[in-house]
């Protein structure tokens, strides 16, 4: 049969861990207690301490979407760019013709 | 004097037993180790755990220290499968064991390496590397008579003991320079054993008196800090004397002092 020598009393009692604080001394001990604790006893559970945001998640989400177009604007080329700015000006109607004149060469009239 | 016949071992559970006593262990059926049964449980109830206090033989186990003989069961799921034997003896001298975790004081500082006295034979080797987060630019600052907690790494009878201040994955958990102030004292190893255990009376009453903090070592030494250095002694002076003490007049003693 196996045996198996060990020296270390660890493993043979269920011994908890060597730091501990109390009603409030030291709360990172404490932190450390439950987690260590909590260890030995079953398998380790992560706990997901949801950190308190600076900013909320729907200020957050405005942003990005701001953002996005807003770095994606400078990898356009020019010509691209141009064809943003005319959807950016949908409403006026003006500008749009003496765009395309401009595009188009004229000629010289007799 | 020739060795008499040895006793079962589950016979001498929870008795004194002497060094040179021979346990004998149930022979176990399936000792062929060529043949692997494919069974739930074949292969893990084989496996014993033999702890400090005895060493394998032939017939079975033979104690080396003096002391009660306990044993925990088999199962628990993430602890050894298989039963595990040890002999809860009563000693102040420490003996360094990998794994421990224990406090330790530093007394020189040799380049790169720290020297601390733990209480054992030799003095114990603590790389100034082994803080969580300690690069060769960002060196830990340790001075000379500083408390450090932290675990063996290297613990043998034929080399000098190595401690570390990080576990396996690198994180600290706890141990590192223990802070200021507070009060270093010294106790036999079965107490802190008795403290450490998962539901200690003692360790729970105290909390109930005071807020401390409380670092103990598998060394025999404790350091215990609380708001006013009366609060501490107290606390000092009954961790000392509970050893010896009853339950009641345990309780007596702490009713005094939990009206001030």
């Amino acid at each position: 049969s196996f045996i198996i020598e060990e020296r270390s009393f660890m493993s043979c009692e269920d011994l908890l861990y060597g730091r501990m604080s109390f009603k409030g001394f030291n709360p990172e001990i404490e932190k450390l207690m439950i987690q260590m604790n909590s260890r030995c006893k079953e398998e380790e559970i992560e706990v997901d301490d949801k950190m308190e945001a600076d900013v909320s998640d729907e200020e957050m989400a405005r942003r990005y979407e701001t953002l996005v177009g807003t770095i994606g604007k400078k990898f356009l080329r020019k010509r691209d760019q141009r064809v943003l700015q005319d959807e950016d000006e949908d409403g006026n109607s003006n500008r749009r013709p003496s765009k395309k004149a401009k595009k188009k060469f004229l000629k010289p009239q007799d | 004097m020739a060795a008499g016949r040895g006793t079962a071992a589950e016979a001498c559970v929870g008795q004194v037993v002497l060094p040179g006593d021979v346990l004998l262990l149930p022979a176990r059926p399936d000792e062929d180790g060529e043949r692997l049964r494919l069974g739930a449980g074949a292969a893990p109830r084989g496996r014993l755990l033999c702890g400090p206090g005895l060493r394998r033989c032939a017939a079975g186990l033979l104690v080396t220290k003096c002391g009660l003989l306990r044993h925990r069961q088999a199962g628990g799921g993430a602890t050894a499968a298989g039963g595990a034997y040890w002999v809860d003896s009563q000693q102040k001298r420490y003996v360094p064991v990998k794994g421990d975790h224990v406090i330790g004081i530093v007394t020189a500082k040799a380049g790169d390496v720290f020297k601390l006295d733990v209480g054992g034979s030799e003095q114990a080797s603590l790389s100034y590397l082994a803080f969580e987060g300690a690069t060769k630019r960002n060196r830990p600052n340790v001075q000379v008579g500083d408390l450090i907690y932290g675990q063996f790494l290297v613990a043998n009878k034929d080399m000098e003991p190595e401690m570390v201040c990080i576990d396996s994955s690198g994180r600290s958990s706890g141990m590192g320079i223990i802070g200021e102030d507070g009060f270093l004292f010294k106790v036999s190893l079965g107490l802190i054993r008795k403290l450490l255990a998962p539901k200690c009376e003692i360790i729970q009453e105290l909390s109930q008196l005071y807020p401390f903090e409380l670092v103990l070592g598998m060394n025999g030494r404790i350091w215990v800090k609380a708001k006013t250095v009366q609060q501490t002694l107290i606390i000092v002076n009954i961790l000392e004397a509970c050893e010896y003490m009853t339950a009641e007049q345990r309780k007596q003693a702490l009713a005094k002092f939990s009206g001030n």
